[in-house]
């Protein structure tokens, strides 16, 4: 939904500030502070307000990195909090300060670390500390996605334009929170129980038939700015989500141009849009196509089993789903060897357990429909094997109605094979150097390939460099590094894959450990195109892999696989929901129920505050960062003079819910008799209506 | 990882307290940076340099943004920094090591300046002032006072860990109705009559006598003259007790696993010498029978004395003369005060005795904090005490004083909120009361520099023609201050019983020591065992099925009642010992904690399922004839307010004057219930067992009230 929305924003009473500070301005004691400052949120505060904050917590940062080996990551003041992230490197650097160690405050003689950049978020102390966090990390990913590297952005482009970018994040972050969302940190989705089940389920086949073409990983369909189907993590949606309110006259410069140096003219409503993804979303995508994939070949009966398994270890599925490494993208597995695939990848995800990677910043992730099935049932064994998954039986979150079918479907749809693929080209990234060129000018991405991919090819790949085992190059094509992939033999393209497969977890660090990555934290943001085709308030959005963008074929395929269905989702998804908009009727309760998996919400909350509403957010804030610290600690009811809240929460769901009606005041004495102590049993009753089974 | 560091505004180092690990963390920081060779810079500004640019910076954002920090936290919370400003020093409290919450951080540095104000009393109010107290000149002087204050914080941690009532900020009484009694009568006729009534106490007067059972309050007497002692004075004097003369089975026990503990053991070697407690556990049976079945418990509880007959009217000018005394300019006292080595360390080498506290009263019904008391902590056996709280001649002094500083802290705010100096702040009533107190204070002190600052004061704010600046107001307002404060630190510290000033002649403390001893001879080991097994769960399993611990606690009287509940290796409750009593006993802390956190949120009533295990908690209001008050909407407060307790900050007292403000014509009192059940027993059932447990309980002290 393409709503013109002026880059100037309205500030908002819960986000006061936020900056970019790099440090390594501002070394000498005669540097200003300001040279430091790349961008400051709101533009109109004073120069010297500016400069106090970010001199200010610049200063403490350092001084408590230094202390407590970590840099903080939260910053408390009375009025204010800010979340911190530092995004450098330490610099140890020898210097001589006079002997008297005060003089040199906080700086130990001979040692200084140098912070290269650091952002930070400042927001009123209403808003709990996670959320605060993860706003921030929210709008860096933001940046990633969308413009690269930080330092690098900040290198080749010019700062006015950087931050117009900003400005354009925070308007989209600002605009997209209600009080509720903004304490979940939720997307925005449709109501489920307003559409259509078969609409959905529409939505989730048009995605999968948009994966078989050539080139296409995943994506997610939007209406209105409301996710109606997602095969992405919710943080990845997130990103994809902004792009949409973004209108095409004043889309991200620098992002939108790329496309028309394919050369030719796209469909209309359709636009490609060079994107950057970390590793572990790259490796995310991956895991699922190669999955899908396999499991297209495999018998259908064991989808059930795992699909019922879902919903139990949702949340650590996620996380362990997050980190795994990049796979052999689905062409790799062709031509008989599909089996041989999925073993190799089970292989791996024992791997990547046993090593203990876990914890991305991914976090809860989600994919509605049957992309998170296929997801969670992969990586169930994988759960087992580690055991960190909690026993409670999750029934409550029962697979997606129709999933069955949606399987039934899929499989006799994809059977057939699928067209030739760039079956390795996930692995040719280009170099760090590359990296630094195509985020100045992204234009160029497509040439430089040609350029020097012979070359690059097995030196760049960081999947075979990494690796001790013998490694098969594709052979080295003129043509260009796509194409060289595409042509390697079916045969060398398993043995590829079944190498990079076998590799398992290390790869994360060898990678880290040889890159001489200019941005550490972030290690690889890895080039993507973000396809996405518009039809009236309806879009589907598409990660493709880079080649995309030239292959005029697939993108017509793309396009025209998809253009029919997508037509006519639209129209059943305008008739439907206007008619349900209508009469928010007065509950006599309210209730928000979070899917700590899709990160969605539902909830009957009107817009319009009253005082009871009030206090059932304040509860819910609490009780929400209670339940992300206490792992054990799943039911939970509270009462203060006027009102109760009831909650309850497992590793898939967590869930809310107040009784409107006047209570009686009660005395605060222990009184079997007071309704606070049966809400459990109506929270069960109510909720069914709306889907959400406590039972 | 725990360092506890107060700061001047300039960084400079007050008072600090670490564990070793921080130490070691330090040191090798400061290795690292410094050659090899040469000798590392004392911790003090090994502490102040790394931290400086943190207090600097607090300080500059305080200026510039008037907002300052109040914590830090590093990733996954490995981290945590609690700041807190009181006054012009910055407490900081640093947790590398996961173990204390943020609250529990704020709650320790609330904790310390509490027991800096228990030692300073109303000095702490001028920054000037307290710097030299807590900072002296001299090193081995300055060395003495941090050791004090480092113990009482390791005593203090100790205490949070080990014991309920200091977890939920409560005395608990030894219950044991016959021998309370016994001893309140000794107390009464031995103690606090006999001392009262000998020619030779001075101008002491015993106010408070009460006995100790390790943490547990066997009997509590106080004379008709004195006000009532706060739930939170009285915790802290039992804290102090402790850090005289520590609980001894506990200090063993630390030896093996906590290395704070090793100065429990070094700097009181006596105590190895002591009878373990323990060995006194077969004598439980030929002891009287035991009444911890019965919960029907006190037989009395804290005299509720609110009485204070009216002072003989040479009160105050003997304050007056003890200052006339003085003779000397406030000034020059100081600087001979910091000259002479002893100086006025709070602690004195030998545990027994007298130190001069500041403890709360009413002084001619009128409330003054920090009214100067002498305590003399007389132990009887190891792990009982007994303690003797009186007052000097000179109490209506410390009234006196409070009020104008009261006074002058009124103006300066109102100063700084902008009001304009002129007739408009001459006309508050506030202002003409100050005047006057003020003018007949001064009356007295014919030729001390107070009278000068007085007049010159007078003209700035009071004479029409030429008035003064609100900025020369202020100016002057704090030099006002700092003067009352000198008098307040001549009269009081300067004159403490450690340092030679007046305390009751050691034959008469030797007297009421000698006696208490033959009246509890015989039950010294049974007291010794008692303390231990206060109350037993047993009596509790058979009406509440599932139930595995409570605390009861009224908050008016600061009291709780709770079970037994005993980690120790040598003391075994029923929950037998070693791992599952010390799973039941974090369980019960993190109810406390979360309990106090809901209720910072404005939650009364908390029920959760954890594990296996529902926790509840309950807080409720009741008139005296036991009636269920209506609950109200209790503040919501931030995250960065005094944590909810009572040392350093009482949040109930607080919470009942709220509350009576809504009733003012009955006393209300306030009540807290935090239960432990198994999950199988369901909702309904638990609060109906809570319910039953409170009126039990109620009615076990209501009862015995007098």
């Amino acid at each position: 939904m393409a709503t013109p929305t002026p880059p100037e924003i309205k500030s908002a009473s819960w986000w006061n500030y936020f900056f970019l500070y790099d440090g390594s301005k501002v070394k000498g004691e005669g540097d200003p502070t300001r040279a430091g400052i790349c961008y400051f949120y709101p533009s109109q505060t004073l120069l010297d307000q500016q400069e106090l904050i970010c001199g200010q917590l610049a200063g403490v940062v350092r001084c408590l990195w230094d202390l407590s080996g970590t840099p903080p990551t939260l910053i408390r003041l009375r009025k204010l909090k800010f979340a911190i992230r530092v995004d450098g490197d330490y610099l140890w650097e020898n210097q001589f300060w006079p002997s008297h160690p005060k003089v040199a405050y906080g700086l130990l003689p001979g040692q200084t670390r140098t912070v290269t950049e650091a952002l930070a978020l400042g927001c009123g102390v209403e808003l709990s500390d996670v959320s605060c966090r993860q706003f921030l990390d929210q709008l860096i990913g933001f940046f990633h996605f969308y413009m690269g590297p930080v330092s690098l952005a900040y290198k080749s482009r010019p700062q006015e334009e950087l931050s117009l970018q900003w400005d354009t994040f925070i308007t989209q972050v600002l605009r997209g929170t209600s009080e509720l969302h903004r304490i979940f940190n939720a997307l925005w989705n449709l109501d489920h129980t307003k559409v259509e089940p078969l609409l959905l389920l529409k939505a989730a086949l048009i995605l999968q038939t948009c994966q078989r073409s050539p080139h296409v990983l995943a994506g997610c369909i939007l209406y209105k700015g409301l996710i109606v189907n997602s095969q992405l993590p919710p943080s990845l949606t997130a990103k994809v989500l902004l792009h949409q309110t973004v209108p095409a006259d004043q889309r991200l410069p620098g992002a939108g141009a790329a496309p028309q140096e394919a050369g030719a003219a796209l469909p209309p409503g359709v636009q490609i849009t060079p994107v950057f993804l970390t590793e572990e979303e790259v490796a995310s995508l991956h895991e699922f196509t190669v999955e899908q994939k396999t499991r297209l070949q495999e018998s259908s009966s064991q989808y059930p089993l795992w699909d019922r398994s879902t919903p139990t270890q949702a949340e650590d599925a996620w996380m362990s789903a997050a980190i795994l490494e990049p796979t052999p993208r689905d062409g790799a597995c062709l031509n008989g060897r599909e089996a041989d695939g999925r073993s190799l990848g089970h292989e791996q995800q024992e791997h990547v357990a046993t090593a203990g990677l876990c914890t991305t910043a991914c976090g809860p992730g989600s994919s509605s429909s049957s992309r998170m099935q296929q997801e969670l049932g992969f990586s169930r064994q994988e759960l087992d094997l580690s055991e960190i998954h909690i026993s409670e039986p999750q029934e409550a979150f029962a697979p997606m109605p129709a999933l069955g079918d949606q399987e039934a479907v899929l499989t006799s749809h994809q059977a057939p094979m699928l067209p030739e693929d760039t079956a390795v080209c996930s692995c040719l990234d280009p170099s760090p150097l590359e990296r630094l060129s195509e985020s100045g000018g992204l234009e160029r991405l497509t040439d430089l390939p040609i350029t020097n991919g012979q070359t690059q090819v097995p030196s760049t790949d960081p999947l075979l460099r990494g690796s001790s085992r013998p490694v098969l190059v594709p052979p080295q094509d003129p043509v260009g590094e796509e194409r060289s992939a595409e042509q390697c033999g079916d045969g060398s393209r398993e043995h590829h894959s079944a190498l990079a497969d076998s590799r398992g977890p290390s790869t994360s660090a060898d990678r880290s450990g040889f890159e001489p990555s200019p941005a550490r934290p972030q290690a690889g943001l890895l080039p993507m195109n973000l396809y996405t085709h518009s039809v009236n308030g309806l879009v589907l959005s598409l990660l493709t892999e880079k080649p995309l963008l030239r292959d005029i074929a697939a993108i017509e395929e793309v396009y025209h696989s998809s253009l029919a269905s997508l037509n006519g989702l639209e129209v059943h998804l305008k008739e439907t929901l206007p008619r349900d908009e209508a009469s928010p009727t007065s509950s006599t309760y309210n209730f928000v129920h979070y899917d700590r998996i899709q990160s969605v919400l539902t909830a009957n909350l009107s817009l319009v505050a009253t005082p009871q509403d009030r206090r059932f957010l304040q509860a819910v804030n609490v009780m929400h960062s209670d339940f992300a610290q206490l792992p054990m600690l799943y039911e939970m009811t509270v009462r203060n003079a006027s009102t109760a809240v009831y909650a309850c929460c497992n590793p898939a769901q967590e869930t809310y819910f107040q009784q409107l009606t006047p209570t009686a005041r009660s005395s605060g004495f222990p009184n079997p008799q007071d309704c606070a102590f049966s809400l459990a049993g109506k929270a069960k009753r109510k909720l069914l209506k709306h889907g959400v089974n406590l039972l | 990882m725990k360092c506890v560091l107060v700061a001047t505004e300039g960084a400079e180092v007050l008072f600090y307290w670490t564990d070793k690990e921080f130490e070691e963390n330090l040191r090798l920081k400061f290795r690292q940076s410094e050659n090899e060779e040469e000798e590392l810079p004392a911790l003090e500004d090994q502490l102040s340099t790394l931290l400086a640019p943190v207090i600097i910076s607090s300080v500059t954002m305080l200026e510039k943004l008037s907002d300052t920090y109040t914590s830090f936290s590093t990733e996954n919370g490995s981290h945590l920094y609690v700041l807190h400003l009181f006054g012009e020093c910055l407490f900081i409290a640093i947790n590398g090591d996961h173990s204390e919450s943020e609250g529990d951080l704020r709650r320790k540095l609330c904790v310390l300046k509490y027991l800096f104000e228990v030692h300073f009393g109303l000095v702490t109010v001028d920054s000037q002032l307290i710097r030299k107290e807590l900072r002296p000149p001299d090193l081995n002087q300055r060395a003495r006072v941090w050791k004090h204050f480092q113990r009482l914080l390791d005593t203090y941690s100790h205490l949070r860990e080990q014991e309920q009532s200091f977890a939920v900020e409560a005395v608990e009484r030894l219950i044991h109705p016959q021998l309370c009694e016994l001893s309140i009568e000794t107390l009464e006729r031995h103690v606090v009559q006999a001392v009262n009534s000998s020619p030779e106490r001075g101008g002491e007067e015993a106010l408070h006598a009460f006995l100790l059972v390790h943490c547990k309050l066997l009997a509590f007497y106080s004379s008709h003259g004195a006000s009532t002692l706060r739930p939170a004075d009285l915790l802290a004097l039992i804290l102090l007790v402790q850090d005289l003369q520590p609980t001894q089975d506990t200090t063993e026990e630390d030896n093996n696993d906590d290395n704070s503990s090793q100065s429990f053991t070094q700097r009181r070697p006596l105590s190895s010498q002591n009878i373990p407690v323990h060995q006194a556990g077969s004598q439980s049976t030929a002891g009287p029978p035991r009444s911890s079945e019965e919960t029907d418990t006190d037989s009395i509880s804290l005299p509720e004395e609110y009485f204070t007959p009216a002072p003989s009217p040479g009160e105050q000018s003997s304050g007056s003369i003890l200052w006339l005394d003085g003779g000397t300019p406030p000034t020059d006292v100081l600087q001979m005060a910091e000259g002479t080595p002893q100086g006025l360390v709070p602690h004195s080498p030998e545990p027994s005795s007298p130190r001069r506290i500041f403890l709360d009263a009413n002084v001619k019904e009128n409330y003054c904090p920090l009214v100067p008391h002498t305590m003399y902590c007389l132990p009887l056996w190891p792990g009982i005490n007994m303690v003797l709280l009186t007052k000097g001649s000179s109490t209506a002094l410390a009234l006196v004083l409070y009020q104008l500083l009261d006074g002058f802290s009124l103006l300066e705010k109102k100063l700084k909120e902008g009001q304009e100096p002129g007739s408009a702040l001459r006309s508050q009533p506030f202002v003409g009361d100050l005047r006057q107190k003020m003018d007949k204070f001064v009356k007295n002190r014919v030729g001390q520099e107070i009278q000068s600052s007085w007049l010159e004061f007078k003209t700035k704010a009071f004479s029409r023609s030429e008035a003064g600046s609100s900025w020369e107001l202020l100016q002057a307002c704090g030099k006002l201050k700092r003067q009352l404060c000198t008098i307040y630190r001549l009269s009081f510290l300067a004159t403490a019983p450690s340092r030679g000033g007046p305390h009751l002649p050691q034959h008469l403390q030797d007297q009421a020591q000698k006696l208490m001893k033959e009246r509890l001879l015989d039950w010294k080991d049974f007291l010794l065992v008692k303390s231990r097994r206060n109350v037993t769960m047993v009596s509790y399993l058979e009406d509440f099925p599932g139930l595995v611990h409570f605390i009861y606690v009224d908050r008016t009287t600061g009291q709780m009642v709770a079970p037994s509940l005993s980690s120790s290796e040598k003391m075994s409750s029923e929950l037998g010992k070693g791992p599952l009593a010390a799973f039941v006993k974090a369980k019960v802390w993190a109810l406390v904690r979360l309990a106090r956190r809901y209720l910072q949120k404005g939650c009364t009533t908390l029920l959760f399922q954890e594990g296996d295990f529902r926790c509840s908690y309950f807080l409720w209001f009741e008139n005296d004839m036991g009636y269920k008050l209506q609950m109200i909407e209790v503040p919501v407060l931030s995250d960065d307010s005094v944590p909810i307790g009572v040392l350093g900050g009482d949040y109930y007292r607080k919470l009942l004057r709220y509350y009576s403000k809504s009733r003012p014509s009955e006393p209300v009192r306030c009540y807290e219930l935090l239960t432990l059940h198994l999950s199988v027993i369901p909702t309904d059932l638990l609060v109906q067992q809570a319910s039953q447990l409170a009126r039990r309980l109620g009615e076990a002290s209501r009862v015995t009230l007098p």
